[in-house]
């Protein structure tokens, strides 16, 4: 009880300074938050991928060329049975912006009899993938996208696509996919396109990739070498890759997001050791006398050292607190949620990051009182009564 | 009358840790300000130094970039009408019909991650038109042969662009071209290029239609008559001056001068706090000092400015040398993935007098701000109180 009562009174005596270094640690943790929710989003989107046990199949010199939408025939006989390569799908990129509004859409065509199979992590409901069934027109508009656009389930929306057919096309919000992985992707149906197309005069039947669901591990090694091998010395030669390694290729051409920020994230942590380490050792120094005073009346060396350990774990897992829970409280339960960030879009911010902040502050509470308690401890009671003044 | 500089600086020494620590924490902020700044006045400086006010490049409308602009030959023959379009020294219309496709190139860094590299497809007039292009190693392509000229943006960060290498390009990465000459652009978006025979281009990626065309006006002034009838019924596609289309592209560095913003506040308030801090531990430890400075003469005024100026040193110097650290990223080559184009631009990072100015004041600003509480706290100590309490 009286560790308890000399720890609070110990921090509430220079309130001015426990706020500052409060702040000098909340800050930095926070930054660390921030940061890996970032790098987090990257990687659980990426697990997602290596989960899915898909294969992305693209024209081999460059994926901005088109492949011929026939190559998917071709790759389904490989398996007739279908017991190992479930589906294939084929994508097209389409791009497009709405009207006066300078945001980019990312909006893909896809064939609509295999979507559902290629993509179960889309998670339709069996009323949204009948209406998808049934109307030419539907769109499937990530959660956050449409949030971002205040679009609601059985809108109508007009996009103006960044490639051919260039002219505006109306489309049907079906579904905002509440549970999927990709809050983001516009989802259309590629036979609308190439209808559209179709009437404007522009060349159809091209796709800019294929994914194609396997059915196990050994399967996805297995088809990324066979597929290749199918259209080997044809005009359409293809390269084939697992859906992560596909995904990590855009990734670490933006910036390199995911390591740089983790470098980031390190800086800070050590912005917030200094900043508390800078604290406790004018902690130390203003009560040079009063520890002095503690062991002459026969305090032990390690009451003096867990007393100073303890008041810096105090104050640096408050700072964490603060630093950690207010970015979890602002972006998972105001409307701070809805802000994009760069690369992922929609910043979600685990238990997990917030619980790894906590540690490193409870870290950066002991790492800073390291060197102060530890003089404490061996500081000799005579010297430092005498150089009182 | 104000104290000497002496005495800040020798004040600086009597709490060696507390003052190695907050100038350690300015300096990694200075730094880290420093390096992220470099990485957006990089891509600025390459996306501003692109484009001439006299050229107009004209795009389809609806397409964001000249990846995704297919224009038909009739489309482009619209534009031969165009009012105020130069002509060339022997009297030819300076219009560059340019194809813009893409090849992946490994890095030249350890990983060798594939790169979505431009190649655009010219025609002899890109030469004149594109003014800022000049060839610096070797010569200019011969039309109609497979050679290419390469930008030392894009030599230095991909592989296998040395002159006299052969790089594959075409639908099938079948055709051998042989790099001839290296050109510069004046640290434009172009040097991240490598530039074809259009013709030979066309044929290798089987990719017959322009992706856009440039034209050049006699003069910048005549951009806006041009524009408005390209943009009009006459022509009916879309047309911004050179200038404008690369200022577009430039967004993404908007995303990190936010995040560089944000970053800097948060980290910049933590180092303020650290100031404070160790300032109060100076004043705290010299109230009898400062009492004593009183008692001789010394205003409140001179003593508040001693602790400020005790403030700046440190972070001044630590301004420095956060300066002095980063200008080791000073050049380095990055790329990115332009998210419009869907090909990399290659930048140098740059510290530029701007982002040493902007760390300076930053500096500066946590020095005051960081000093000013402590420093009133030193000014109003009570004479008498202080020098009793000894």
């Amino acid at each position: 009880m009286l560790r308890l009562t000399y720890l609070y009174r110990n921090l509430t005596r220079n309130r001015l300074r426990t706020g500052l270094t409060l702040a000098a640690v909340a800050l930095p943790i926070m930054i660390y938050v921030l940061s890996m929710a970032v790098v987090d989003g990257v990687e659980r989107f990426l697990e997602n991928s290596a989960k899915q046990l898909r294969l992305a199949v693209t024209q081999k010199a460059s994926i901005v060329n088109p492949l011929p939408a026939g190559h998917r025939p071709k790759i389904e006989a490989l398996d007739p049975t279908r017991t190992r390569l479930i589906s294939v799908c084929g994508l097209r990129w389409i791009g497009g912006k709405i009207e006066r509004d300078p945001r980019p859409l990312s909006t893909l065509g896809v064939d609509h009899d295999t979507f559902a199979a290629t993509f179960p992590d889309y998670r339709l409901t069996p009323e949204e993938l009948d209406v998808w069934a049934r109307d030419r027109r539907a769109l499937i508009a990530g959660r956050a996208t449409a949030r971002q656009f205040g679009w609601k389930v059985g809108d109508r929306v007009t996009i103006h696509p960044s490639v051919p057919p260039y002219i505006p096309m109306e489309f049907n919000i079906i579904s905002t996919a509440e549970d999927a992985e990709d809050p983001i992707t516009l989802i259309c149906r590629l036979d609308y396109i190439e209808e559209r197309l179709k009437e404007e005069g522009w060349a159809q039947g091209l796709v800019n990739f294929f994914f194609v669901k396997c059915a196990t591990k050994a399967d996805v090694d297995y088809y990324t070498v066979a597929i290749d091998e199918l259209f080997a010395g044809s005009t359409h030669e293809t390269k084939t890759q697992d859906e992560k390694a596909f995904m990590n290729e855009f990734i670490t051409q933006q910036f390199d997001l995911p390591r740089n920020l983790t470098i980031l994230a390190g800086v800070t942590v050590f912005v917030a050791v200094m900043a508390a380490a800078n604290t406790m050792s004018m902690n130390f120094r203003d009560r040079t006398s009063e520890i002095a005073t503690l062991k002459s009346m026969g305090f032990s060396s390690r009451f003096v050292f867990t007393q100073i350990q303890a008041e810096s774990l105090l104050l640096c897992t408050i700072g964490g607190l603060i630093g950690a829970l207010g970015p979890y409280i602002a972006f998972m339960h105001t409307r701070l949620g809805n802000l994009t960030v760069p690369l992922i879009q929609h910043l979600e911010i685990s238990p997990t990051v917030v619980l790894e902040a906590l540690a490193i502050s409870v870290l950066i509470g002991i790492i800073a009182a390291v060197w102060p308690s530890w003089l404490a401890m061996r500081m000799k009671v005579v010297t430092a009564l005498r150089s009182l003044e | 009358m104000a104290l000497p500089l002496s005495y800040n600086w020798r004040n600086l020494f009597v709490r060696k840790l507390s003052t190695g620590l907050t100038f350690l924490l300015v300096t990694v902020v200075v730094f880290v300000l420093a390096v992220l700044l470099s990485f957006s006045e990089g891509i600025r400086a390459s996306l501003a130094a692109t484009g001439s006010p006299r050229n107009i490049i004209v795009l389809k409308p609806g397409s964001t970039s000249e990846s995704t602009s297919v224009l038909t030959p009739e489309e482009t023959n619209r534009l031969v009408q165009t009012p105020g379009i130069a002509q060339d020294a022997h009297g030819r219309l300076m219009i560059s019909h340019e194809l813009c496709v893409q090849t992946s190139i490994p890095r030249r860094d350890a990983k060798g991650n594939l790169a979505n590299v431009a190649v655009r497809g010219v025609d002899e007039v890109a030469f004149d038109l594109h003014e800022v292009v000049r060839i610096v190693e070797g010569r200019r392509f011969e039309p109609g042969t497979q050679e290419v000229v390469v930008g030392r943006a894009a030599q230095q960060r991909y592989a296998n662009l040395a002159l006299g290498d052969e790089i594959a390009l075409g639908r099938l990465l079948n055709r051998r071209f042989r790099v001839v000459g290296v050109f510069e652009a004046g640290g434009s978006a172009m040097e991240s290029e490598i530039w074809a025979p259009r013709t030979i281009v066309a044929d290798a990626y089987n990719r017959h239609l322009s992706s856009s065309v440039v034209l050049r006006l006699e003069d910048a002034a005549l951009a806006g008559p041009a524009m408005d009838y390209i943009n009009g019924p006459a022509v009916n596609l879309e047309s911004k001056t050179e200038v404008a289309y690369y200022k577009d592209l430039s967004s993404k560095t908007r995303e990190i001068v936010i995040l560089t913003t944000v970053l800097i506040t948060i980290m910049g308030i933590g180092a303020v706090f650290a100031v404070a801090n160790t300032m109060y531990a100076a004043v705290d430890s010299r109230r009898r000092e400062i009492a004593m400075l009183r008692t001789i003469g010394f205003s409140k005024r001179s003593i508040m400015i001693a602790f400020v100026v005790e403030s700046l040193l440190i972070c001044g110097l630590a301004c420095v040398v956060g300066l002095a650290a980063s200008l080791s990223f000073h050049g380095q080559r990055q790329d990115y993935l332009s998210n419009a184009t869907w090909t990399v631009l290659a930048y140098e990072l740059k510290v530029t007098p701007r982002t040493v100015l902007t760390a300076l004041a930053l500096a500066m600003i946590v020095g005051v701000i960081g000093a000013l509480a402590p420093a009133l706290r030193a000014a109003r100590t009570q004479v008498i109180e202080a020098l009793r309490k000894a």
